[in-house]
């Protein structure tokens, strides 16, 4: 792992990392990360989403993929652990194009034990599920948000609800072990017997893995507008809450435990890739618009993170021509590191590893968010053992809230 | 210069009469600037008062003009048009021999052109009826002379009329000025004494001191005693601002300039202290000016508390440009250290905030406005309190007495009845009407100075259309039917939100500051509590549910730094409330008490 030493000969090669970063990012050798591979691609855009993403019948997809695969030459010499290829959707690809990109992902990441494919449950076939399970993926996560009609109309999505039971099916008669959906709750105009249904339905499907989001109005987006001039409500706060408690409550019985705020599995199956994020470990991401959080194995020399610019012919004019992808590239300090280290971790059910957090960033937590952990711990809303500091069930509905407390340091 | 050519004068205007446009006028007239380096309105140099179109501070320029032949040096040392700065008023105007008083003759007498006009008097100065903008479609010069005529006893004859915009008339003001203002009376042959009518704070010169010679000489330096305090110090510089401040080797009888003097400490030079020669004093001061009196009071603490050592250098310095505005310390259980200061009116309030946070970067958090009160107690003693904290232990007090203040408002005949109306609801009696012309009239009110501090000025401004004008003048402390009410924040008692009011209001007033709490204090993990108190009865409650959710949206790697920004921001908001017990109270919280919310 790249958690690291923290002894005074660490110390001595600050210099030379800060001097690495400069013309080449990644060229730790022995670095273990995760890889993301980023698709900002859609066949059409989905009225709540803010992110970046280009129209896919815009999009050369050959010379594309050529250009990521390109980027992830660059990386020679990291070691993956994970790898994820997300979006976007991946599956707005050609079939042909996506099994290229899944296949040298692979290769590139033999040893990885967890490599996912984000699926949109209408743009799959047995056929493109069987050959991303020949090219070594072994995890699939649909984007499948609701089983009720009404809101998939609304949403946007671009399929149906019976096709999302029939990518499920299909990716089981492909052989994939390990399948995720992700849900969408307190959609403007939903019930709480709605959400209900949903989860229902993704309980019936006996799948490993659900991520549970409520939905949030970003700028710029079809929601957003409709929002300001009155055609769409948002859910109540109450109801909202209640969707997030039962959420919690149906997939637990169900046998899907929560391990993040927002996620949840039968336990072994929780996403590895993601738990890398929550941890801060570092990670490469690669794809117009994708970040990498890059860690030079020691905390003495901070954290860098690297985001690629979203403009897709940029990426490519920039990667064809064999230099690094455009991008910003941020130095986060050592106390940007830490909050960043202890929010990340308290999202996760299991807290703050106080171990782990010390060997991570050479801090006690307990020292450094003396604070705000004496005051939600009066609350009930923190609990602290000799090993951890975790949210209380009690504050999961409001972490934010409490988190940011946690995100700078006085 | 022949003490004879000397003309020191003042313009005295309501707000918005033009004062500052006729001060350019006379600048380039006199060349002292030429009409491109005409900034508008030069003698407001404070952003704020840019903004605000007022005048704060008063400064001072030196100008040249050629009459009959004759040289003279005019001395323009400009006021403040605010009912708040009374104080200022007085100062500037002792420092002259004459004033312009200057009316809207689209608009008329208002009622700090009478406030003014009596300071003016007071000061023994030698006023001159000006009709300003006489050259606007809706100019009525002849019936505002009259109105002058009427109300201030100068002949409607006797009136300059002018357009300080357009430049008519300036110029027979300004021969006016040499021919009809007197000349300072000849003390050159006495000891030295000159007036610090102003002053200002230099990183790198120390303490600017605008003074008028009285009397004698002041040269470059000369040792020099300040009477008040009995510092010395050496003058290193003398000048005269005209207007970009100009050296001399000295100042004479009657001239208006500035001293430096490597003053550092900002806490040894007084407004209104007298400047002598260290070797040969004066045998007395300068007979002072009034003393400022500070009717409206206010806590600010530092926003975080290691700011408070900031945030005291930061009124060290305010203070020495505002002779009219005290601090002292203070702490308090819910809101830490800082410190209760004193103001003339609410005004002068908002505009020392503002001054503190735009020249320091100082965040604060300030307390409502309360008045001084003066406590008559069963031992017979008085105790003049400026905080309802303050108040003793009920079984000690005979009475509570409140300020009282003469209020003069001027209206149109129709608006009168929503005035009478709104002053009524304000305790307020009404003690004489006077109309000034068939369509506009003069009321005068007694008013507790409590209920008119705050919005009653914009009220009326709302009820007349904004034709209303209104001054006041502080009379005396008179005893009331007054109570404390104390507002519990989740069952403790908020000092900062106690409030003395009248019985007769005890409950609404209350029971709207909650209200208004409630709105302004944001929902907590837990449920919140607001209750008013009257000596430890619950008068009134109000709840603030709790807050249920978060949109707890996903985190993974590429939303990292967006979301850890969102989070500091959110950390960032809580940092400038300030906690009471386990609950965060904003800033607006603690004003909102002002809200009468009619």
């Amino acid at each position: 792992m790249a958690e690291l030493a923290t002894g005074p000969t660490r110390r001595s090669h600050r210099a030379s990392c800060v001097k690495r970063e400069a013309d080449s990012p990644t060229s730790s050798r022995c670095a273990l990360a995760g890889l993301y591979v980023h698709v900002p691609v859609c066949r059409s855009k989905c009225r709540y989403c803010g992110f970046y993403s280009v129209p896919a019948d815009g999009v050369n997809a050959v010379r594309f993929v050529d250009g990521l695969l390109r980027e992830l030459d660059r990386h020679e010499g990291i070691e993956f652990c994970t790898a994820y290829i997300g979006g976007g959707s991946p599956t707005s690809l050609p079939a042909d194009e996506l099994v290229r990109l899944a296949e040298r992902v692979r290769e590139r990441s033999p040893r990885a034990q967890e490599f996912t494919v984000e699926c949109n449950p209408g743009q799959v076939d047995a056929n493109l599920l069987a050959q991303l399970r020949e090219a070594g993926v072994n995890r699939l996560s649909f984007g499948a948000q609701s089983f009720v009609a009404r809101e998939l109309e609304l949403l946007s999505r671009g399929h149906s609800v019976e096709q999302i039971e029939a990518a499920v099916l299909a990716a089981r008669q492909a052989g994939f072990k390990n399948v995720g959906l992700d849900l969408i709750f307190a959609v403007p105009g939903s019930t709480l017997a709605d959400w209900q249904a949903s989860l229902e339905a993704a309980v019936a499907l006996n799948i490993e893995h659900v991520s549970a989001y409520s939905l949030s109005f970003e700028p710029g987006t079809v929601f957003e507008a409709w929002r300001g001039t009155g055609r769409l409500t948002t859910v109540d706060e109450e109801l909202d809450r209640a969707m997030y408690e039962w959420t919690i409550e149906r997939l637990d019985r169900a046998g899907l435990v929560q391990y993040e705020i927002s996620n949840f599995a039968r336990p072994g199956f929780e996403c590895r890739h993601n738990l890398g994020y929550w941890a801060n470990r570092p990670y490469v991401g690669i794809g117009p618009a994708a970040a990498s959080c890059l860690t030079e194995g020691t905390h003495a020399c901070g954290v860098l993170r690297i985001t690629n610019d979203a403009d897709i012919e940029r990426y490519l004019a920039a990667v064809e021509s064999g230099r690094a992808a455009p991008a910003e590239t941020q130095a986060v300090s050592l106390d940007d590191a830490v909050c960043e280290t202890a929010v990340l971790n308290l999202r996760r059910r299991g807290g703050i590893d106080r171990a782990e957090f010390q060997r991570r960033t050479g801090r006690d937590a307990i020292q450094v968010f003396a604070e705000p952990i004496e005051r939600y711990q009066a609350m009930g809303m923190i609990e602290v053992t000799d090993r951890s500091v975790r949210l209380t069930r009690q504050a999961l509905p409001v972490a934010d809230t409490v988190l940011c407390d946690f995100a700078a340091l006085d | 210069m022949n003490i004879q050519n000397i003309r020191n004068f003042s313009i005295v205007a309501h707000i918005d009469h033009g004062k500052s446009t006729l001060a350019d006028r006379m600048l380039e007239l006199t060349g002292a600037i030429t009409e491109r380096q005409a900034k508008d309105q030069i003698l407001d140099s404070m952003d704020i008062e840019r903004e605000r179109g007022i005048t704060i501070k008063a400064s001072a320029v030196t100008m040249e003009y050629e009459h009959e032949g004759r040289t003279y040096m005019l001395n323009l040392i400009d006021t403040p048009g605010h009912v708040d700065f009374h104080y200022e008023v007085s100062r500037a105007l002792t420092a002259c021999e004459g004033a312009l008083l200057v009316v809207d003759a689209t608009q008329g007498i208002q009622a700090q052109t009478l406030a003014n006009a009596y300071v003016a008097t007071e000061a023994g100065a030698e006023i001159l009826g000006v009709i300003n903008k006489v050259d606007l479609p809706a100019a009525q010069p002849d019936l505002v002379a009259e109105e002058v005529e009427h109300v201030l006893g100068i002949r409607k004859n006797d009136c300059f009329h002018i357009s300080a915009k357009t430049g008519l008339g300036v110029k027979d003001l300004l021969d006016a000025v040499c021919m009809l203002l007197p000349p300072p009376a000849d003390r050159s042959k006495e000891p030295a004494r000159a007036l610090i009518f102003d002053s200002q704070y230099d990183d790198y010169r120390g303490v600017i001191c605008y003074v008028r010679v009285f009397s004698g000489t002041i040269r470059t330096r000369q040792r020099i005693r300040l009477m008040g305090t009995g510092y010395t110090y050496q003058v290193t510089e003398l000048g005269k601002f005209r207007p970009d401040m100009r050296p001399v080797d000295s100042l004479g009888t009657g001239e208006v300039g500035y001293v430096i003097a490597n003053i550092r400490d900002l806490a040894n030079v007084r407004i209104g202290d007298t400047i002598t020669d260290d070797v040969h004093p004066a045998p007395d001061a300068l007979k002072g000016y009034k003393p400022p009196m500070q009717m409206v009071f206010s806590d600010f603490y530092p926003g975080n508390n290691t700011e408070y050592p900031r945030l005291r250098a930061a009124f060290d310095k305010l203070a020495l440009n505002d002779a009219s505005f005290t601090f002292v310390p203070q702490n308090s259980q819910a809101l830490g250290f800082g410190f209760r200061c004193g103001f003339l009116g609410l005004l002068h309030m908002e505009i020392i905030q503002e001054r503190l946070e735009r020249e320091n970067d100082i965040d604060v958090v300030q307390t409502a406005p309360t008045v001084s009160y003066e406590i008559l107690l069963r031992d017979g003693t008085v105790k003049r309190i400026d905080a309802p904290s303050e108040l003793p232990d009920r079984t000690m007090i005979e009475e509570i007495r409140e300020p009282f203040v003469k209020l003069e408002i001027i209206t149109t005949n129709d608006t009168i009845g929503g005035i009478m109306k709104l002053a009524e609801a304000r305790r307020c009696k009404l003690i004489k009407t006077d109309y000034l012309s068939p369509t506009r009239v003069m009321m005068e009110y007694k008013a507790p100075l409590a209920e008119i501090v705050y919005d009653f000025y914009d009220l009326i401004k709302g009820i007349s259309h904004g034709y209303a004008t209104m001054d006041y003048e502080f009379t005396a402390f008179e005893a009331e039917d007054l109570v404390k009410i104390d507002i519990l924040v989740n069952g403790q008692a908020v000092e900062a939100l106690s409030l003395i009011v009248h019985r007769s209001n005890a409950e609404p007033r209350g029971r709207k500051l909650i209200i208004k709490l409630r709105k302004s204090i944001p929902r907590h993990q837990f449920e919140i509590p607001l209750q008013v108190a009257i000596g430890g009865k619950i008068i009134a409650r109000e709840t603030i549910k709790a807050y249920r959710k978060d949109v707890t949206a996903k985190l993974y790697g590429g939303d990292v730094t967006r979301k850890m920004k969102v989070l500091k921001k959110q950390k960032e908001g809580k940092k400038r409330m300030k906690s009471v017990g386990s609950v965060q109270i904003p800033q607006e919280a603690f004003m909102s008490i002002l809200d009468t919310g009619e």
